[in-house]
């Protein structure tokens, strides 16, 4: 065998290499204000991501939480707010630096947001240690919230989504069974679970399933080509963001939006997401918390307070963080200080969320919310799709 | 159902995603392997391309609007390569290359977000190859077709120009020795700006013709860099038969590989790779002019 020629071989490697950082490099910190208000004044660090894959979501979020600080004139619970930024990044290797700075270097009182669950399971124990409450806005990691008094969820479980579906599916479907298919990472695991767990107890049966990788995946042909094959009636999905985008378009490309029908958690045709599928999207069918199609007297307010100030339609991301603000200004009213364990305190007696834009909601025993899950399908609304809600799930 | 009757979608899709990937690496392959230098910015050229076929090919774009588009893409990449090749040109050093490069694919991709926001986008295909043909049944997207056969075209075009054309022989032997092209009166530099032009070209150009399969998004363009990577190493540096094979081979691992064994998918196309670098250090179809010696 001849020498490796090793000059050809170095700059592959160091273009890998470099490729590979390129991929995980987060951004920068946004932090602006430091110090620590006076004792009627709540520091609220704010960790959303202003970089990577979820910044779309932290665009939504971050207009959902000022909307609701403007209409109450940048107070919550009649005390004034200071709230203190920071990026989340992709991943726990910026989210977690830049919530434990927030806590320590701005001596936040609360810690609103997150997306990502792995950081969020990265933050919970330190925020714990430090009683600072954390008001998750997002990430929908099953165990994240199992009662500890410092973690409070405006959001949604993986499985809790999933799981809605399950009935509704089996009864669509008769006797044919469901494909499975999700991205390979924690979230789509969950997903898949819970989804198998209801569905099965309400009589179904899966065909089969693949997870897909995760992040890598942009053609979902050999996936989809496997669920044609096998005896399913019907495809359950758990995808978002771009990932969400390829899939639905290949779903219809591949001709298996003809005979399988698509369910799968809202995240699938959500927001930006939906633009970018357009009609390839028409007639999936999701579960999810929320649309802005909502026909309730507080949606409708809260829309058009929304498009008024933003331009845009509100996303589920837009009102997970507009809840986290009303949640927190309830216990803010009733709290006995300031402190995080005051507010903590306080959150636990918060009681129903009456005039929230998806409805009724309150945080259960684990303090996730308790809250309605609507079947939406995506329909032609006034020459864009939308998630029109058919109705209630659970 | 057969075996085939199973399994021909993912071949043909697989050839799909190869003249693509062809498109895109080709360029990689022949700066790099050619001219020596290491274009860490490749994948943001084709980014670019992809986002200006978001910005000028509207839903239901004519087919002549396309190409139109296309064009357009393929002379921006130019113009943009040759402002890589000036940068690039004075260093010689592939740890100082691959540190200018990636610098200008940073900075590329904050103004691309800056530009078009990070929400994911997508690329429509023209109208008349906007539906499905069946393939034995099963519908098959008549866009994916007609990549193939552009890529067919350009890589028959390619392949002429570098090996039947005086342009071609310049290029070859400047590769071969640089010293000896410039002692015969021609500027190496000038060659450089040309390949460089070209396959910067046919990046941009190529990821607006992958727009509508891949779509445009922020990071889509470190995931085509790593792609056109792979394709260059295992296909072998700076030749347009090397990236063909290694397009092709990567399209069906990614495919039918992954069609036959999902739960490695994640695994396959590094695991073809160092299998190939195991075998054949230098890729499968090296360029056969490749000169031993460094830099002139």
């Amino acid at each position: 065998m001849p020498a490796l020629p090793s000059r050809r071989l170095a700059p592959a490697a160091v273009l890998s290499t470099a490729a590979l950082v390129l991929a995980g490099c987060g951004g920068g910190s946004l932090s602006e204000d430091s110090g620590d208000g006076g004792d009627d004044t709540v520091t609220v660090g704010l960790v959303l991501p202003a970089s990577g894959v979820y910044e779309p979501l932290g665009v939504d979020m971050t207009r959902g939480w000022e909307l609701y600080l403007e209409q109450n004139d940048g107070m919550l619970g009649d005390r004034e707010i200071e709230v203190v930024t920071a990026d989340e990044g992709e991943g726990p290797d910026v989210g977690v630096p830049a919530t434990t700075r927030v806590i320590t270097q701005d001596q936040a009182d609360v810690v609103v947001g997150i997306v990502n669950s792995a950081t969020a399971l990265g933050v919970k124990e330190g925020l714990a240690s430090s009683e600072v409450p954390l008001i998750v806005a997002n990430a929908g990691a099953d165990d994240l919230a199992d009662g500890s008094e410092w973690v409070w969820r405006t959001s949604f479980t993986n499985g809790g989504i999933a799981a809605s579906l399950g009935e509704q599916v089996a009864e669509d479907v008769g006797d044919e069974p469901v494909y499975l298919m999700a991205a390979d990472y924690a979230a789509g695991e969950e997903s898949m679970a819970g989804f198998r767990e209801a569905f099965e107890a309400a009589g179904g049966t899966v065909a089969g399933e693949s997870l897909t990788p995760f992040g890598t995946t942009s053609d979902y042909q050999p996936f989809l080509t496997r669920a044609q094959n096998s005896d399913a009636g019907a495809i359950y999905a758990f995808y978002a963001g771009a990932e969400a985008v390829s899939f639905v378009t290949q779903y219809r490309e591949f001709g298996a939006a003809e005979d399988l029908p698509l369910y799968g958690p809202g995240f699938l045709t959500e927001g930006g997401v939906l633009e970018a599928q357009g009609d390839a999207a028409v007639g999936v069918q999701t579960a999810m918390h929320y649309s802005n199609l909502l026909d309730t007297p507080e949606n409708t307010e809260f829309v058009d307070a929304y498009v008024e100030a933003y331009d845009a339609q509100p996303t589920t991301y837009a009102v997970q963080a507009y809840d986290a603000a009303a949640a927190l200004d309830a216990a803010l009213a009733t709290s006995d200080g300031t402190s995080g364990a005051d507010i903590a305190a306080a959150l636990g007696e918060v009681g129903e969320f009456s005039d929230s834009p998806r409805g009724p909601w309150s945080f259960d025993d684990d303090h996730n919310p308790e809250q309605t899950y609507f079947l939406r399908e995506v329909e032609d609304v006034d020459g864009a799709p939308g998630n029109v809600v058919q109705g209630e799930l659970n | 159902m057969g075996w085939l009757d199973a399994n021909l979608i993912s071949v043909l899709n697989g050839f799909a995603l190869a003249a693509l990937l062809f498109l895109i690496a080709v360029g990689l392959s022949l700066v790099f392997g050619t001219m020596d230098v290491l274009n860490l910015a490749h994948g943001s050229l084709s980014l670019i391309g992809a986002y200006l076929g978001v910005a000028l090919v509207g839903d239901g774009a004519s087919i002549g609007a396309f190409v139109l588009a296309a064009l357009l893409a393929a002379v921006v990449g130019a113009l943009l390569g040759a402002a890589l090749a000036a940068m690039t040109s004075a260093i010689t050093d592939h740890l100082r290359q691959a540190l200018l490069t990636l610098g200008v694919a940073l900075i590329a991709a904050d103004v691309l977000r800056e530009l078009f926001g990070s929400d994911p986008e997508r690329v429509s295909a023209p109208a008349a190859l906007a539906g499905s043909v069946d393939v034995l049944g099963r519908p098959y997207p008549v866009y994916r077709l007609s990549v193939v056969a552009v890529a067919v075209v350009i890589g028959l075009a390619l392949y002429y120009v570098l090996e039947r054309t005086q342009a071609g022989a310049i290029v070859r032997a400047t590769v071969a020795d640089r010293g000896m092209v410039e002692a015969i009166g021609i500027r190496s530099q000038v060659v450089l700006l040309g390949v460089f032009g070209v396959g910067a070209a046919l990046a941009t150009l190529g990821g607006l013709l992958a727009g509508p399969v891949l779509g445009a998004r922020p990071g889509l363009d470190s995931t085509v860099l790593l792609l056109a990577l792979v394709v260059v190493v295992v296909g072998g540096l700076g030749s347009v038969r090397g990236a063909l094979l290694g397009a092709l081979l990567v399209g069906q691992v990614q495919t039918l590989g992954v069609s036959l064994l999902p739960g490695q998918a994640s695994f396959l196309l590094f695991g073809a790779m160092a299998l190939v670098l195991l075998l054949r250090p230098r890729g499968l179809l090296p360029s056969p002019y490749a000169h031993a010696g460094g830099h002139a």
